[in-house]
């Protein structure tokens, strides 16, 4: 489940139109939701508010060892019309589940953001500025972010503690999106490191308008095909990394299953993943992912899955009425034009990997608290298969 | 004087290697290991090699048949080598993320994958040069210090010779890991080990030493030091470098046992214990001693239910009678006589548990104090080696860490036999530590949890009736001074840096409570660690006595137990260091 944070970071790209799928780094979000998620560990209470559309504040408690916790702050020059009381908001906005990509949005031209008046630009680039201290550990993270246009972005985090080398880190991440590609350059204070990413998507380019519709045909797949690398540099300790990716993915207007399907390559590493993922129904969704080693041999098997439970709608059973048990007919059923949304009771997903490691996450609401429950249980150890439980409790408002 | 080093029955012996090799593979695998090393380090093989080091003696502080002290200067460049398998991480990038903050991180996608690579590391051409501390009792077993880093250099030949990058860092990490093995671990396992080899009352369990508590020759008889042999103490470092030295000790005194302590003492102590016990007037003269009624610190706070004996505290024994002096007692559970808890997990737990421990955790417990503090302390020390004591002390004083207390912190290193010498200038010999000197339980913090005590009474009564020596000592020697002679000026230096505690104390000096303490002494205490011993000793013998009579009859058992039921005065609250 996304910490509150991190729900209004969306809300803020939400909001300024950026597109925060179209990564190469993201390539794999669905597989990493479905097959990598964190379960909890120990009690943890997360007490959050978005005060004004400006400012958000959270409070986390939480008793990992000792008790420890953390104070966050936000702010944003973008007003955020989000919802956030942890009662009303959308589960399906704040557990990752399986990614949908959606169809690439044609990116606003800069003369839109252009405001003036009176002879002057008075619009400003949207930020979102974000502190959080954590205590007792005195570890202090900053976001600094900011829309520089509609097609560029900068992020600089920064991680201040004094067990660090250096005393903290910074990464200064650049992004530039078109739709049709997405490259960025990171730079980080560790290590020196630099890195390029890039991704590219094969198919309509959404910057030419075009009238025609894509020819569609309901026993092929719809959706597109996105290739990317990436290539880091450690410029002090002069090592690197290079990947290669692609990834098929199906788009909503394709009337079979969806499915996503990944693979990636690691030349240097010899390390091949790849990772398929199904939803197989309204409500669930099926992942696997394989992994393999050209030098070593190793493998990797990691199976997962995730289940919907909706809140059955109960449908007020109807009487016929006496006016149409007279007239020996029966009741016309007005059919509602748009059906009532579904209340999602909770969300389960389970992973499995050869080891026999199983995880279990059990994510949901209860009142107006969104729990978190999940452990990791490793079969091999008969004696205590539980090696992780934990609980965590949102609240926001 | 001529030692005899083996080096060759090192590798004779079939177990050797192999047990070697499991001692190693612990110790390599105890310390975090850094993030590039994904998978347990194993030995492979091991090899002494057939060059023994050169070992100079550069100073024998003490030697008889049952211990040894001295120091060596030890070179090696000899051939043994060490073949090692791990698996490692030979992606950097995978490295590089494992211990920084993820919200810093580049997050690569699949940059990072790992890739494990099985390597095998060969140590060899390893040279050595070190100054050794080595300290060697029977009970106390044996203790090895290396004073400076003994790793001068190696040689790292691994799968990865031909990228030099790779080769750099493996020799940095390893170097870095055996330095610390060397200078942390090591010690450790020679003493655990020697411990469990030549002090195998130690690994007995307690209810058969209480059983064997009858016969102080019986616990000396078990002590036989040399009876298992002494290359296990060898190959339990490990180490190719000083197993030369220890077997040679080992083989040096493994003829005889000597008692370990005088006969006039134990006399002596027998009979104050028996003038105790039939509560005669009679106090045989025992100098530069308290005496105590219990040995140990857990048997009272365990009785009481309330303390801790764990933790340290600040005991103060004081004189009561036109006297000005004190002695502090520190007792910190875990540096001193307990340190070695896990070895005899049941010793706290039970009351009477240092009953049989008497004499062998009095000594032994030194010996985790010195290992501890790099200290070569003789508690027999012949008559001429007054000039070593100084010296050795010296040279403790340079090893000793900056952290210490400013409190002088020597061991007097006092013969125990010489009770009958005279009394020698104080400030010379009289030297103090702050944490090591366990003293058992002084009658004060013995008597504080008195106001806790009725609960439990109704089990404690026989231990406690017999046990409470002060009780009878209050009848037969009601003005009795524990320290009937001028006080030294280094105990009053120290009392001046706990002003508190001696400004309760002078409040409370003349009250009739410390009086029953009965007293030992009419000439200069020369040194806290002896009266300690010797308190240990007399502890020893009143918990003899109290076990015999717990057999034989069961009159002690209820003895009215009221004089012990006040409280204790309020200045005579334990302090929590």
């Amino acid at each position: 489940m996304l910490e509150f944070m991190d729900y209004i970071q969306q809300a803020f790209y939400e909001g300024s139109h950026w597109n925060y799928e179209n990564s190469y780094s993201q390539l794999t979000a669905t597989a990493r939701a479905l097959l990598d998620f964190d379960t909890p560990r120990g009690l943890r209470l997360n007490l959050s508010s978005l005060s004004s559309p400006n400012f958000a504040t959270s409070y986390a408690i939480g008793s990992v060892g000792l008790v420890d916790g953390s104070l966050s702050y936000l702010y944003t020059s973008l007003p955020l019309r989000t919802t956030s009381q942890s009662g009303n908001v959308d589960l399906h906005n704040v557990i990752r589940g399986y990614r949908q990509i959606q169809e690439l949005r044609r990116k606003e031209e800069s003369w839109m953001w252009e405001r003036w008046q009176g002879g002057r630009r008075i619009d400003k680039r949207d930020t979102l500025l974000y502190g959080r201290l954590y205590l007792p550990q005195s570890t202090l993270e900053g976001l600094y972010l900011r829309r520089i246009s509609p097609t560029q972005q900068l992020k600089l985090s920064v991680v201040s503690d004094s067990r660090l080398r250096n005393g903290g880190t910074v990464l200064a991440l650049h992004q530039y999106d078109v739709g049709k590609y997405n490259a960025e350059s990171l730079y980080s204070t560790d290590g020196g490191l630099i890195g390029f990413r890039g991704l590219y998507n094969f198919g309509p380019d959404p910057r030419k308008e075009t009238t025609e519709q894509p020819p569609r045909m309901d026993d092929r797949f719809y959706g597109r095909f996105s290739a990317g690398a990436e290539m880091y540099y450690g410029s002090l300790n002069k090592s690197g990394g290079v990947s290669f990716g692609g990834r098929f993915a199906t788009l909503p207007a394709h009337k079979g299953t969806p499915l996503t399907a990944t693979l990636t390559l690691n030349p240097l590493m010899g390390n091949v993943s790849t990772t398929y993922a199904v939803k197989a129904g309204e409500n669930l969704a099926l992942c696997s992912k394989f992994d393999f080693n050209v030098y070593s041999y190793e493998s990797d098997l990691m199976l997962g899955f995730e289940l919907w439970r909706m809140k059955g709608r109960s449908e007020p059973r109807r009487e016929r009425s006496i006016a149409a048990k007279l007239e020996w007919r029966a009741d016309t059923i007005e059919e509602k034009a748009t059906p009532e949304p579904e209340q999602v009771m909770g969300v389960l997903k389970a992973r499995m990997d050869q080891n026999w490691k199983i995880g279990l996450l059990w994510e949901g609401r209860v009142k107006e608290l969104l729990f978190t429950l999940g452990t990791s249980i490793d079969m091999k150890r008969r004696d205590q298969p539980f090696r992780v439980l934990g609980l965590e409790l949102q609240y926001s408002s | 004087m001529a030692f005899n080093f083996n080096w060759s029955p090192l590798t004779a012996d079939a177990e050797f290697y192999q047990r070697a090799k499991e001692m190693l593979t612990t110790a390599l695998n105890k310390s975090p290991k850094p993030p590039i090393i994904v998978d347990d380090i194993l030995v492979n093989e091991l090899n002494l090699g057939s060059v023994p080091p050169e070992l100079e003696i550069l100073e024998v502080g003490d030697l008889a048949e049952d211990r040894f002290r001295g120091i060596f200067k030890m070179c090696y460049s000899g051939d043994a080598f060490l073949t090692l398998q791990t698996r490692v991480q030979a992606n950097p990038l995978n490295t590089y993320l494992f211990s920084k903050p993820s919200f810093t991180s580049p997050q690569p996608l699949a940059a990072s994958s790992g890739l494990t690579i099985p390597l095998q590391i060969t140590l060899s051409e390893i040279k050595l040069s070190a100054f050794i501390i080595l300290v060697f009792s029977k009970q106390k077993g044996l203790t090895l210090v290396f004073r400076n880093d003994p790793l001068e250099s190696l040689k790292v030949s691994s799968t990865f010779d031909s990228i030099p990058f790779v080769r750099d860092y493996l020799q940095k990490e390893i170097e870095m890991q055996l330095r610390t093995l060397m200078m942390d671990e090591l010690p450790a396992i020679i003493h655990r080990l020697s411990l469990r080899l030549w002090c195998p009352e130690y690994m007995a369990k307690e209810d058969e030493e209480r059983a064997q508590t009858e016969d102080l020759d019986k616990v000396e008889v078990v002590v036989d030091p040399f009876g298992s042999p002494p290359q296990d103490a060898v190959d339990a470092r490990g180490n190719v470098l000083h197993a030369s030295e220890i077997s040679s000790l080992s083989l040096d005194g493994s003829s005889e046992i000597t008692s370990l302590f005088s006969q006039k003492n134990l006399l002596r102590l027998a009979a104050l214990n028996d003038s105790h016990r039939t509560l005669s007037l009679f106090t045989p003269s025992i100098r530069d001693t308290v005496f105590r009624a219990w040995a140990g610190p857990f048997e009272r706070g365990d009785s009481a239910g309330t303390s801790t004996p764990v933790t340290p505290s600040l005991v103060r024994s004081q004189s009561s009678i036109c006297t000005t002096s004190t002695t502090y007692t520190f007792n910190k559970g875990s540096d001193d006589g307990h340190g070695h808890m896990p070895s005899r997990p049941s010793l706290v737990s039970l009351n009477s548990a240092t009953t049989g421990l008497g004499l062998g955790a009095g000594r032994h417990s030194r010996s985790h104090l010195r290992k501890k503090k790099n200290r070569v302390v003789n508690l027999r020390k012949s008559k001429t080696t007054d000039d070593i004591t100084s010296e050795s002390g010296e040279s403790e004083g340079s090893m000793t860490p900056a952290s210490e207390p400013a409190i002088p912190t020597r061991i007097p290193e006092e013969p125990e036999d010489n009770i009958i010498t005279p009394p020698r200038s104080p400030s010379g010999r009289v030297r103090f530590r702050t944490t090591s000197i366990d003293l058992g339980d002084s009658p004060r913090k013995l008597r504080l949890p008195t106001a806790a005590r009725p609960a439990l009474a109704s089990q404690r009564v026989p231990e406690q009736a017999i046990l409470d020596p002060t009780s009878t000592a209050e009848k037969s020697q009601p003005t009795a001074p524990i320290f009937s002679q001028d006080k030294l000026p280094s105990y009053n230096n120290r009392s001046a840096q706990f002003p508190a505690e001696k400004n309760a104390m002078s409040s409370t000096n003349r009250t009739p409570y410390l009086e029953p303490a009965p007293m030992l002494s009419d000439s200069t205490p020369p040194g806290i660690l002896e009266q300690a011993w010797v308190l240990k000793m007399a502890g020893e013998m009143a918990r003899r006595a109290h076990d015999q009579k717990v057999v034989n009859q069961g009159f002690w058992a209820s003895q009215p137990r009221d004089e012990r039921e006040d409280s204790p005065p309020p200045a005579y609250e334990p302090n929590v260091l």
